[in-house]
């Protein structure tokens, strides 16, 4: 687990997720996206968008990120994208705290414990929804109709259209 | 020693200025390449022999050059170039011994001339040229003081008159080489040292790919004009049944018995009817057409990858560069080294071989100053006394590797340690933990260098911040290793080819943007409110990017006047504005991953020289936002919303191309993976070869009739299964009855529509 806090609320999140722990370089504001994803930057080559937890939380307005800040960088569900942080408090093995989908830090504080897949498909989502198609659903095992012998295929993302609807 | 001075001055006078200036640019290109060969012979040649034909080879292409320079009125080339092949004579004739030294002074005169046409209307280009003179002085000189001298010898026909380089795709007549003064002409024997600068030496068999993409475009072509006629007739009789409906209004008004009104009625009926029928054609019509163009789509794809592997070419030529590079960093450093090369024969993109060559440059410096020992210490050390870097190419699936060895002195990472300490780039602790490759892999950050032992070589080169900054523009990576007193290798991974556009970059609320060139028309200046623009006598429509491309932080800014940008696409013109224009530029694409690339506004974006993000605007998206409610020809069907599926391997057989292509663009589009054939035995080894969820069979067709195809399927215990349809053109009772005995799903007649088919592959 890493432990970080990020507006002065602390939030913990699986290791396994978290490439690497990054410094932003500078970021490009994306006009018309969503509010969860404040900007982009260019990491060795790859454009990386910027994540804001709290905004993709359903909170309140996003801090802008700057040159500089820190970050942790998320690979999860195909995608690549920098989370935002003020400080990261800990890394380390953490109990399960007593809510659901708590951990207790050293400190002995409960933590809620962030889902960088979930995340991830949030934006996504949200960034669909500005083109006014909903996100394409999550792959899933069940038996698609059709005929014959029909399997699901990923949704393939940059093959699908853009519909001039801005819902 | 030159007994016929340079050549008359025909040449220049004859064309405009702007003429003129499209020839130099051809010229210089031609130029390159000649020089390139002048190196490259010269460098082959190195320590060992120079051969006869080498030396015919450097004099012709100098001689073409001297002729060509002629022509587009560079007389200052024309006596250089004169002078060089008079000098070079001698080497032919045996008179002079091959020599190190002569290569070196060769090589410099190349570069030198080189510089000289590229400067050739700035100031200093008299000086470069006296320059290369005084070097190409020297090299008689050398050949004067060897042996006799001959008089200059001229080997080439002097009355041929130069070739333009619009002739450079020529093929190699190897049978009079003598005779055939090309610049770009190589005969076979000469490959491995081939010249791919400006002219694309391109493989026969791609040019037939070529061929074949743009024949099936003309195919495309065809297929969408007869649809648009289509349409066109049936606009005509939508017009018509316009006017009998608006006829029979206003008869309606004049009816005044129920017998009148009655047959209105009966009349009007019929109208509707006839409407019905043509708003199906026109569904059908468009169905069609949206299949056409999905058609025309993949077309153009394989046209695509074709031009890219048209401009791939090998690392040959780079490496001849590079090679260059390390023997005047060896010479300059006093060091000994030996390169050795393999792997000349892998491909990569000309966009990306062009903007490696600075950076492996600064590498291959660095090797040669920092990494080589001096001779003496390597003797200490037990080493061969002469240095060796090796320099290799490989493919490895989609990348191209490239790795630069040395058996230097290796990279002494406890130094860096205590180094990034003294300059307060890193704590003691941090120094203390970091292992060596962090250490290593921080020799690229910026503003770290070796300079503590630097010198005039490595200070002129670019840093290495800056050689993993192009590499990384490039969607490639860096990576270093090394082993003290052993020797470091550098290892960049790359992109074989890479999306270069060139686009027009422009600020909206002080960040960067571009668009691509193809799509800009014009600039204008408007008013900042303005929402109409004259375009041609045309009003087009003003979209404000200043407002689409707001933030919280930067709201668009006031101004009275802005500048639009004209732009054209699918046929629609609209005019944009901006805060500032910054230029045309070349970019690399870079993909916005799948967070980003769902935004409609976007089309991808590029890193700048200082790394910054910018955003690559998508013209369609922009149309449809000026344009509201008007289609912009790429909108796909509504009905593809959803995420595709693959519904299975379909094998359509049908002797008639038109209806291979139709079936295939109907069926992919349900989500099928299609494979052709075009007659029942060829259809019959593919079946073998594959399972097929589904055959889409014709019947009459050569060699093996769609019954014999579908009663072998039948025969065979693990093909028996396999659904079949038949599309004829004779559905007699007789074939049916047999379709039927042979299990055929569904026959379809002839033509096929969209209809037909989703029906026959409806589940049941």
């Amino acid at each position: 687990m890493i432990v970080f806090a990020i507006g002065g609320t602390r939030y913990a999140a699986e290791l396994r997720w978290v490439r690497e722990v990054i410094t932003l370089g500078f970021v490009t504001e994306i006009p018309t996206a969503p509010p969860g994803l404040v900007g982009a930057f260019n990491l060795r080559g790859t454009i990386v968008p910027v994540l804001d937890l709290p905004s993709l939380l359903g909170g309140t307005h996003p801090a802008t990120p700057r040159q500089g800040d820190g970050a942790l960088l998320l690979e999860a569900d195909h995608a690549i994208a920098a989370l935002r942080v003020d400080t990261i408090d800990e890394v380390g093995t953490l109990n399960a705290g007593p809510g659901v989908g708590t951990v207790i830090d050293g400190r002995g504080r409960m933590v809620a414990v962030v889902d960088p897949p979930a995340l991830v498909r949030r934006a996504a989502a949200a960034a669909w929804a500005v083109r006014g198609i909903p996100a394409p659903a999550d792959d899933t095992d069940e038996p698609m109709e059709g005929w014959p012998g029909a399997a699901p295929e990923p949704p393939d993302v940059p093959e699908l259209p853009g519909g001039d609807g801005h819902g | 020693m030159v007994d016929d001075g340079p050549p008359g001055d025909e040449g220049g006078a004859d064309f405009a200025a702007d003429e003129l200036e499209s020839l130099r640019q051809f010229f210089r290109d031609e130029a390159h390449e000649a020089l390139e060969i002048v190196t490259a012979r010269a460098l082959a040649a190195g320590s060992g022999t120079l051969t006869a034909e080498a030396v015919t080879e450097m004099m012709r292409v100098t001689h073409t050059l001297k002729g060509s320079a002629g022509t587009v009125g560079l007389h200052g080339v024309v006596d250089l170039a004169h002078r060089l092949e008079s000098a070079l004579a001698p080497l032919r004739v045996g008179s002079v011994a091959w020599s190190p030294a002569i290569a070196d002074r060769i090589v410099e005169i190349a570069d030198g001339m080189r510089t000289h046409v590229d400067a050739v209307d700035a100031e200093q280009a008299g000086l470069l040229a006296e320059r290369v003179r005084v070097q190409i002085a020297e090299l008689a000189k050398a050949g004067r003081d060897g042996d006799a001298v001959p008089r200059a010898v001229d080997p080439i026909d002097s009355g041929s008159r130069p070739r333009r380089s619009t002739d450079s795709m020529v093929v190699t007549d190897e049978s009079d080489p003598g005779r055939t003064s090309m610049s770009m002409k190589v005969p076979a024997a000469d490959q491995t040292t081939s010249h791919d600068g400006r002219v694309l030496r391109v493989d026969a068999e791609r040019v037939d790919a070529l061929l074949a993409a743009a024949g099936e475009l003309l195919f495309d072509r065809t297929r969408i004009e007869r649809r648009v006629q289509q349409l066109r007739t049936l606009a005509r009789d939508l017009g018509r049944t316009r006017q009998t409906l608006r006829d029979d209004v206003s008869r309606l008004r004049g009816a005044s018995t129920d017998g009148a009104r009655i047959s209105l009625e009966d009349h009007l009926r019929g109208v509707e009817n006839h409407l019905a029928e043509q708003s199906t054609q026109l569904a059908q019509a468009t169905s069609a057409l949206l299949d056409d163009t999905e058609a025309l789509r993949r077309t153009i794809a394989s046209l695509q990858a074709g031009l890219t592997r048209v401009r791939m070419q090998t690392a040959r030529f780079l490496f001849t560069q590079l090679a260059r590079s390390v023997r005047a960093a060896a010479r300059a450093a006093g060091t000994r080294v030996e390169l050795r090369t393999t792997g000349e024969g892998t491909e990569f993109d000309k966009a990306v071989a062009e903007q490696i060559t600075d950076p492996l440059i600064q590498i291959l410096r660095n090797a040669v100053v920092h990494g080589i020992e001096p001779t003496e210490e390597r003797l200490r050390r037990g080493k061969p006394a002469v240095g060796t870097i090796t320099l290799s190419a490989r493919q490895e699936s989609s990348l191209v590797v490239i790795e630069v060895t040395d058996d230097g002195r290796g990279i002494d990472t406890s130094r860096l340690r205590a180094k990034f300490v003294d300059d307060g780039k890193w704590t003691e602790a941090r120094a203390r933990l970091a292992s060596d490759a962090d250490v290593l892999t921080a020799l690229f950050d910026p503003g770290v260098s070796s300079r503590d032992e630097a010198d005039e070589m490595s200070g002129r080169g670019i840093g290495l911040d800056l050689v993993r900054e192009t590499i990384a523009r490039l969607g490639g990576e860096i990576t270093v290793t090394s082993l003290a007193g052993r020797g470091t290798t550098f290892l960049l991974r790359l992109p074989v080819s890479t999306a270069v556009s060139m686009s027009l970059l422009f600020k909206v609320g002080g960040q960067v943007y571009a668009i691509p060139n193809v799509h800009v028309e014009s600039t204008a200046l408007v008013d900042a409110d303005a929402t109409s623009l004259q375009v041609r006598g045309e009003l087009v429509p003003v979209l404000a990017l200043p407002h689409v491309l707001a933030t919280a932080t930067a709201p668009p800014a006031a101004a009275d006047r802005r500048t639009a940008l004209v732009l054209g696409y699918a046929g629609k013109t609209l005019a944009v504005t901006v805060d500032k224009v910054i230029g045309p530029r070349e970019i690399v694409v870079r993909p916005l991953g799948p967070l980003l690339s769902p935004l409609p506004l976007y089309a991808g974006a590029t890193v700048s020289a200082s790394g910054k993000v910018q955003l690559i605007l998508d013209v369609a998206h922009l149309a449809r936002l000026a344009h509201p409610g008007a289609a912009t020809g790429d909108e796909p069907a509504p009905t593809t919303l959803e995420p595709r599926r693959v519904a299975g391997r379909a094998l359509v057989v049908d002797d008639s191309r038109a209806i291979r292509e139709a079936l295939t663009t109907m069926l992919a589009r349900e989500g099928w993976i299609v494979d052709v054939a075009e007659d029942g035995s060829h259809a019959w080894q593919m079946a073998q070869q594959l399972r097929y969820d589904l055959v889409v069979s014709d019947l009459e067709m050569p060699r093996m009739t769609g019954f014999e195809l579908i009663q072998r399927l039948r025969d065979d215990t693990q093909l028996a299964a396999t659904p079949v349809i038949v599309i004829t053109s004779r559905t007699s009772p007789e074939n049916r009855r047999r379709a039927r005995d042979l299990g055929v799903r569904t026959m379809i007649s002839k033509p096929v529509t969209r209809r037909k088919l989703l029906d026959a592959l409806a589940p049941r």
